[in-house]
């Protein structure tokens, strides 16, 4: 219960990109190799770290198939920050980003922290998205670039943590209303002393998971 | 109903004297009086008298009024007085109750209110039109909206939700109005969320992400936990829907720290046996402790369930619950349920158990809160569904625990016997030999639980000795188990013991020669599969008397003289025959009692005749069914002499078998989540296909509605209604001819596109396939192209010229 600030987030692009293996290998350090079609919406949680600061992180990995593009739409309003993601070995996904952002403006709050991601950085033989082509999209959108891999993990936990560094900094410059709760920002229990012991192991299992068996 | 009159006269003019109007004429001139008046006050005056009507006459208002009241939602948006009731009008038309004012008339179909509703959501933007009325601050409108939505999900839950789902905010803006500082529209939007929640995983997350659990643990802290009224009890169903089965959100419960928030609920008052317990707080506990089983439930994910345990054990909230289990004045239900609940939270985390076997009851003399709970549980006098939480408490306190169920048979062990204190095992001794049959199923299927896969306990097991009449010596407790099914008369009590058994013997040798040896045993166990008795009981008796026959031959390692394994099989066959006996075994998973116990741990009966067989037994009997069969088959066709290394160890054979099984299974399910991958797509595609079918279905029915409500309102007394043309019929059955066509059309696009699908498939694998012998052609060229270099300087520094243009090293 000791974290100094909760932030949410959500996961979104097309189906088939790799947004629940990034969560899982974020959240548990493991990775998934067959694609568990993601049906609706499904959670995860772990702490972190900034500036020396616990910082709890639920995240929401939505579902990338058209069919569930309108439950997806229900949780822009409440995140403070999203993933865009798409596949580096797949075009098309990268031609959807446009789409994608649209309606993450649309229905989110204008302060939401966007960070887009090309995925699968592994595949290197089977590119079709340059990385410039990413930094361009991005430089243009406004939005943070990163290219990771779920499957080797590389810069998966940079990815997660530099969304959080942004959202910080922001509430650090007074743009983010903190005490209103629709901005997916909520400040940490003043009084942190009782049930803390709980609540480090509830932390610790999150992040440990996998590591364990 | 004076007003109602006058309201009428106002509006409608006075009647012409001896001409009074039918209640489908005075209808029709109010809608059209709200569709054409100019004057907002004679639109509104209208809503008001139709308002008025609607209850009464909910068939007329309804056929001719509906598309005009929706239009009033549109357009008087500015009045929030004809707004209002406009709504109210709606919510009676549509009301899921019958009224009292309509309870004579005969001519108002039950369902009116669902096949209104039906007509009101055909068009999504009706939905959108309510849900807009929900940013309206104005007190009336903004209840009588929520209350609308109420009766609609009643209604047609399943079509509301989709609908609510699919547009933008559905659900936030409901959620917004939980904070309404009205209590009266809070309390509503509760009652609504209740029912938006329900079943539907989807919503339940939405709910849940815009901070429900917030929101509900104010409120329930705020009116003060479990003595607050019927508000907490709302909360905390909501709550309840909300986890059920959505193991995203008990993710969600857990990481977000609210288990930790639960605990005040359970915080009862020193003195709150002296203030008794209202039945709302009865209420409200029996909610809290759902909640917390649906956290700890044994169908959730295992990872999810220990880790809520672990938190619920630091938070102090199974030392909470612990209390109530040993506080006074507790009423009886309640009592069960938390027994049942602290079952749960134990269920298989070490820790836990230790923590319950350690709690101490406040008795005289202290004694251990276990010991307690099993006194209950062997005592005819405690109502019947308290016993069975206690065996099911006690069982998941010995589940996967092997120190639990080594301390239980340790006290029946003549070293401890400390004859001073009553132990558990004492007492289950007792009730395995007490006249009341209750107890000796009870007692035998705990002892049975204590040898659940703990092969030394088996073993220990076997020490216990028994001192039966005074003079003769002491006798062994399967001794005296098997001679108890022999005298035994009621049939409970024998499969208690055949399952104890069972249990016991399967894969320990030693048990069975004991029981080899016991006179009559295995006579009485030849003549039960025989028995010729047509009865379900007794087919479930001859049954298990047949598992635990094989039982002695498959795990027999040839110790007892007579009773060899080869002898036994001999017996087998000449006796019963091996498709007599093939055909008994079967009759145990045939057995109702078998198909309800194997479904869950805890045992779900109502009545105390009911009970039979338990759920451990179910998992040891499909485990061993196949294996028990198959080695009798096997020897047989392999003639007398057994495979060596089966004899060597008995239990290797099954080993390998349910290796094999496991493989086997495996490789289903792999194939099976492939299928289901197709299903679920197919399925989506069907599902539009079915809703247009529907969709035009139901048009047909609404066509029909408004035309028999035409009917109705246009010969309100005439009783010999004309049968309705032939032409409806005639249009009806061209309407479902064209359904069928369009579905059979369906049918067989979704046929196509799935072999699109699948040749699409293939052909991306190969194209895979050829990328990658592309690749490893380059990295081949590659390393020849680097020999070739090496080769040709080297050919240069031994002086040889190479007659290819210079490379550029060459040149600089
Ligand atoms: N090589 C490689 N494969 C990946 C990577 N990330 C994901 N995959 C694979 O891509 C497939 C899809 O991954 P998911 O994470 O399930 O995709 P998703 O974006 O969640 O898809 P939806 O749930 O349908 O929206 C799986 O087979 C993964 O194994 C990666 O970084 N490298
Ligand atoms: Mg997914």
């Amino acid at each position: 219960m000791a974290y100094a600030y909760l932030f949410k987030y959500i996961i979104i692009g097309d189906t088939g990109v790799g947004k629940s293996c990034l969560l899982l290998q974020f959240t548990d350090k493991r990775f998934q190799p067959v694609h568990d079609l993601t049906i609706g919406v499904e959670f995860g949680a772990r702490m972190i770290t900034i500036d020396g600061k616990q910082i709890k992180l639920q995240i929401w990995d939505t579902a990338g198939q058209e069919a569930f593009r309108s439950i997806t739409r229900s949780y822009y309003r409440g995140a403070a920050g999203a993933l865009l993601v798409y596949d580096i070995t797949r075009r098309d996904t990268f031609n959807h980003l446009t789409t994608w952002l649209e309606d993450a403006r649309q229905h989110s709050n204008s302060n939401m922290v966007i960070m887009l991601i090309g995925n699968k950085s592994d595949l290197e033989s089977r590119r079709e998205v340059k990385k410039e082509e990413g930094e361009a999209f991005a430089r243009e959108h406004g939005l943070v670039f990163m290219e990771t891999s779920a499957k080797t993990a590389a810069n998966v936990e940079e990815a997660f943590i530099n969304t959080a560094k942004e959202i910080y900094e922001k509430i650090q410059e007074g743009v983010f209303d903190i005490n209103n709760e629709a901005n997916g920002i909520k400040i940490g229990p003043q009084h942190s002393a009782a049930g803390g012991a709980a609540a480090g192991g509830a932390g610790a299992g999150g992040a440990a998971g996998g590591g364990c068996c | 109903m004076d007003f109602f009159k006058s309201g009428l006269k106002t509006v409608l003019g006075a009647p012409e004297a001896g001409q009074q109007p039918s209640a489908g004429e005075t209808v029709e001139r109010l809608v059209n009086r709200v569709e054409n008046s100019t004057l907002l006050e004679d639109r509104r005056d209208a809503c008001r008298a139709l308002k008025a009507m609607s209850r009464k006459y909910r068939v007329e208002v309804g056929a001719q009024g509906m598309g005009t009241l929706r239009q009033v939602l549109e357009l008087d948006r500015a009045d929030n007085e004809t707004i209002n009731y406009a709504l109210d009008t709606l919510n009676n038309i549509m009301s899921p109750a019958q009224f009292e004012e309509e309870e004579e008339n005969p001519n108002i179909p039950m369902n009116i209110g669902e096949q209104f509703t039906e007509m009101f959501i055909k068009d999504h933007n009706n939905i959108q039109l309510v849900l807009d009325l929900l940013d309206e601050y104005d007190f009336r409108v903004r209840l009588s909206a929520v209350q609308l939505l109420t009766s609609l999900l009643t209604n047609r839950s399943k079509d509301i939700q989709e609908i609510i789902l699919v547009k933008p905010m559905g659900v936030s803006k409901m959620m917004d109005l939980l904070g309404d500082t009205r209590e009266v529209i809070r309390n509503e939007t509760l009652l609504l969320l209740i029912k938006l929640t329900k079943g539907n995983a989807n919503i339940q997350k939405i709910v849940a992400f815009e901070n429900a659990f917030d929101r509900l643990f104010e409120i329930v802290s705020s009116e003060g936990y479990s003595d607050g009224g019927i508000i907490v009890e709302d909360c905390l169903l909501l709550m309840l829907n909300l986890l059920k089965n959505n193991s995203s959100n008990i993710h969600f419960f857990k990481e977000g720290n609210y288990i930790q928030k639960m605990l005040p609920m359970f915080q009862t008052p020193d003195d709150a046996e002296d203030l008794g317990w209202s039945p709302q707080k009865v209420s409200n506990v029996h909610c809290m402790l759902q909640i917390v089983r649906t956290l700890v439930s044994p169908s959730n994910a295992v990872q999810i369930i220990s880790s809520c345990q672990k938190i619920m054990k630091y938070a102090g909230l199974l030392d909470s619950l612990c209390n109530i289990l040993m506080a006074s004045g507790v009423p009886a239900d309640i009592l069960t349920e938390t027994i049942n609940t602290v079952g749960e939270v134990v269920r298989g985390e070490v820790n836990n158990q230790d923590f319950l076997g350690n709690v101490m009851a406040p008795s005289n003399p202290p004694r251990p809160a276990i010991v307690v709970l099993l006194m209950s549980m062997v005592n005819e006098k405690q109502p019947f569904s308290l016993r069975c939480a206690v065996l099911y408490c006690f069982q998941c306190y010995l589940y996967r625990n092997e120190m639990s169920q080594a301390s239980l048979v340790q006290t029946l062990l003549p070293s401890s016997s400390d004859v001073s204190s009553l132990t558990s095992g004492q007492l289950l001794c007792g009730g395995l030999f007490s006249s009341d049959v209750l107890s000796n199923w009870f007692s035998a299927v705990a002892l049975m639980h204590a040898l659940t896969e703990n092969a030394a306990q088996k073993e220990q097991l076997l020490r216990v000795l028994l001192a039966t009449n005074i003079g003769s010596s002491p006798v062994s407790l399967l001794h005296q188990c098997t001679l108890l099914l022999q005298q035994s008369t009621k049939v409970q009590a024998k499969v208690a013991l055949l399952m104890l058994l069972s249990q016991w013997m399967s894969y320990c040798p030693s048990a069975v020669s004991a029981f080899l040896k016991v006179p009559g045993g295995v006579g009485y166990l030849v003549n039960q599969t025989c028995s010729n008795e047509h009865d379900d009981n007794e087919y479930l008796l001859q049954g298990l008397s047949a598992f635990l026959l094989a039982i002695c031959i498959h795990f027999n390692d040839d110790s007892v003289e007579n009773y060899s394994k080869d002898s036994l099989k001999q017996l087998l066959l000449k006796r019963i025959g091996m498709e007599t006996f093939s055909g008994k075994l079967s009759e145990v998973t045939k057995h109702e009692s078998y198909n309800k116990a194997a479904k869950h741990p805890q045992l779900r009966v109502k009545a105390p005749g009911e009970i039979l067989i338990d759920y451990e037994f179910c998992k040891l009997f499909k485990s061993l069914e196949g294996v028990l069969v198959e080695s009798l088959t096997v020897k047989r066709e392999n003639g007398v002499e057994s495979l060596p290394e089966s004899r060597a160890s008995p239990s290797s054979g099954a080993l390998e078998q349910y290796k094999s099984l496991i493989r086997q299974q495996d490789a289903r399910l792999q194939e099976l989540t492939q299928q289901l991958d197709g299903l679920l797509r197919q399925n989506t595609q069907l599902q539009s296909a079915l809703n247009d079918s529907l969709a035009s279905n139901s048009h047909l029915k609404d066509e029909n509605t408004l035309l028999k409500a035409q009917v109705s309102a246009a010969t309100p007394l005439n009783h010999q209604a004309p049968a309705p043309p032939s032409q409806d019929d005639a249009k009806a059955k061209e309407y479902e001819a064209k359904v069928q066509h369009l579905a059979n059309e369906v049918a067989k696009l979704t046929n196509e596109l799935s072999l699109a699908q699948e040749a699409k498939k293939t052909a991306t694998e190969e194209l895979e396939k050829l990328k990658k012998d592309q690749e490893d052609l380059l990295v081949l060229l590659v390393d020849q192209d680097a020999k070739l270099n090496e080769y040709k300087m080297r050919l240069i520094s031994l002086g040889q010229t190479v007659d290819e243009p210079p490379s550029e090293e060459d040149l600089t």
